[in-house]
């Protein structure tokens, strides 16, 4: 390896350590250039320049985000604080509830004392009695936020703006022997990176969409916080919608709505999640990209781990890009271990 | 094609190089034929580098995974004999090379080396495969020209094999 190589290889190891608190910023940036890439083409393909047309493109979507926060926003702001507000009542009514039932049980059937646990209140215990939050932490989680909404679009705008420049740069740097070969794997992962991100995203908003729709139909309450909570979660195979499902339960459950619309909810997500499996992600997201379970379980837990919630979130993705990545490097090494042995040494050497 | 449609006053919106590259494509006789909504469509697929005299793009045996468009420069089109490398061909601009890697990617069949400074359009088959998914009179056209080709090649190694068995040189796609 030339030392040219070494040098910006470790320079850029480096330069990603002590930036490490940008990798978020510049992933979430990568995956919304990917998103929009499909329009930069089409601008592309017009010749109109690439500052004017991603220009154009980050207004219109601030635009739409603006609308849709207008529209949308203000219906979500009152189902929140609604739940806010309601929460604690409904959950000691609940728990009320709960405790009397547990008690008629343990007199008829002496034995239920033995499996179940012991204590009141459990619902409370769960969700209501945690540790209080520092103001300092709140506002250390909303400055994150903040910091990310800005800085977000823009790298992304940079990305796009300038990605034809950086990829010739690259281009030129690279061995004139090895261009074909390497850049293959470069573009073939571009293709199934970007696929699959768009992927999920119109998945989860079809299947956010449905389930907001089916849980307003059903008159269950909040129907539009649990359609995005339906979506966001659903970037999360198998976990997610079991997810999205036990928290409208947990609704229904709150609210005391009875057995019969905990197993309408229940139907309605599992027509959902097969409507998804067999119509939704072949037209979205293609059968072309599939994680090992053993690594989606995996990814999820180290992305909790790392990032919270958010984690949770970008794992899938992530290790979906890591995998293909992995594949599509074997492959490659696999192709070029197959040519004649005389003429692979002289394209090396 | 949108720069003819556009004011002048709005003429800096273009750009020059992209707005180029469809026209150049259009005297290809691999993407002869193509409407010009779908040429601009193509050129955005295509990467670009420039090689210096000598270089190799790729050795005989290498797996095809992209064509090459020469924008400037010439390049030479080899084939190892045991007497070293003899050239079949010398390419210049417009013209393009390594076609057979659209269609799949088996080992080429020749060298190309650069023999004055290049400039080179880079297209790969993912992309085009890409391409082709979304428009399929893309895939028609380029298939049609792309037999043509092949079938002219057949043509000139079949008379050149009749020609002179004496080690005359073919003209086989890389």
């Amino acid at each position: 390896m030339k030392p040219f190589w070494i040098i910006s290889i470790t320079g850029i190891a480096v330069l990603a350590w002590l930036a490490r608190g940008l990798l978020l910023p510049v992933f979430l940036a990568m995956m919304l250039a990917y998103l929009l890439s499909p329009l930069i083409g089409w601008t592309d393909a017009l010749s109109i320049r690439r500052s004017v047309a991603v220009g154009a493109i980050f207004s219109v979507t601030i635009l739409v985000s603006v609308l849709l926060g207008v529209t949308i926003g203000p219906r979500v702001m009152a189902e929140t604080s609604t739940l806010v507000e309601r929460l604690p009542e409904t959950i000691t009514r609940v728990d009320a509830a709960l405790d009397r039932s547990l008690a008629e049980l343990m007199v008829t059937a002496p034995v239920a004392k033995s499996i179940l646990p012991q204590g009141e209140k459990w619902l409370s215990k769960l969700l209501l009695n945690r540790p209080p939050e520092e103001p300092g932490e709140f506002f250390e989680h909303a400055g994150h936020i903040f910091l990310l909404c800005i800085l977000v679009p823009f790298f992304a705008f940079f990305l796009m703006r300038d990605m034809p420049s950086i990829i010739t740069a690259i281009m030129n740097r690279i061995p004139p022997q090895h261009v074909e070969t390497s850049v293959a794997v470069w573009r073939e992962l571009n293709g199934v990176v970007g696929r699959y991100i768009r992927g999920v995203v119109l998945d989860g908003l079809v299947v956010g969409a449905l389930a907001a729709v089916g849980l307003w139909a059903l008159r269950i309450p909040y129907p539009l916080l649990l359609g995005i909570f339906a979506g966001i979660a659903n970037v999360i195979p198998f976990v997610g919608p079991l997810l999205s499902a036990g928290a409208a339960t947990l609704v229904v459950l709150l609210y005391a709505m009875g057995l019969g619309a905990v197993v309408r909810v229940l139907v309605m997500f599992l027509f959902i999640k097969v409507l998804d499996d067999t119509l939704i992600q072949p037209l979205t997201i293609g059968r072309s990209v599939h994680l090992h379970p053993a690594l989606l379980l995996g990814s999820v837990v180290v992305g909790n781990h790392t990032l919270g919630v958010l984690g949770m979130i970008i794992a899938v993705p992530v290790a979906t890009i890591l995998q293909e990545t992995v594949r599509l490097l074997l492959e490659h090494r696999r192709l070029l271990a197959s040519r004649p042995r005389g003429r692979a040494q002289q394209s090396i050497g | 094609m949108l720069e003819r449609r556009l004011p002048r006053w709005l003429a800096w919106t273009i750009d020059p190089e992209q707005a180029r590259r469809a026209p150049f494509l259009a005297h290809s006789p691999l993407f002869a034929g193509l409407p010009r909504r779908l040429l601009g469509r193509l050129s955005t697929r295509f990467l670009e580098k420039d090689y210096a005299p000598g270089d190799m793009v790729f050795h005989e045996g290498d797996p095809g995974r992209a064509l090459f468009v020469i924008v400037k420069g010439s390049v030479e089109i080899t084939r190892a004999t045991p007497r070293g490398d003899h050239v079949l061909r010398k390419l210049t601009a417009g013209d393009a090379f390594g076609e057979m890697a659209l269609i799949d990617d088996s080992q080429r069949s020749g060298g190309a080396r650069v023999a004055e400074h290049a400039r080179l359009l880079i297209l790969y088959k993912t992309d085009f495969d890409a391409l082709m998914d979304s428009e399929a009179r893309i895939a028609l056209v380029i298939m049609r020209n792309l037999s043509r080709l092949l079938a002219s090649y057949a043509r000139q190694n079949a008379a050149a094999m009749t020609d002179a068995r004496s080690g005359a040189p073919t003209t086989d796609p890389v």
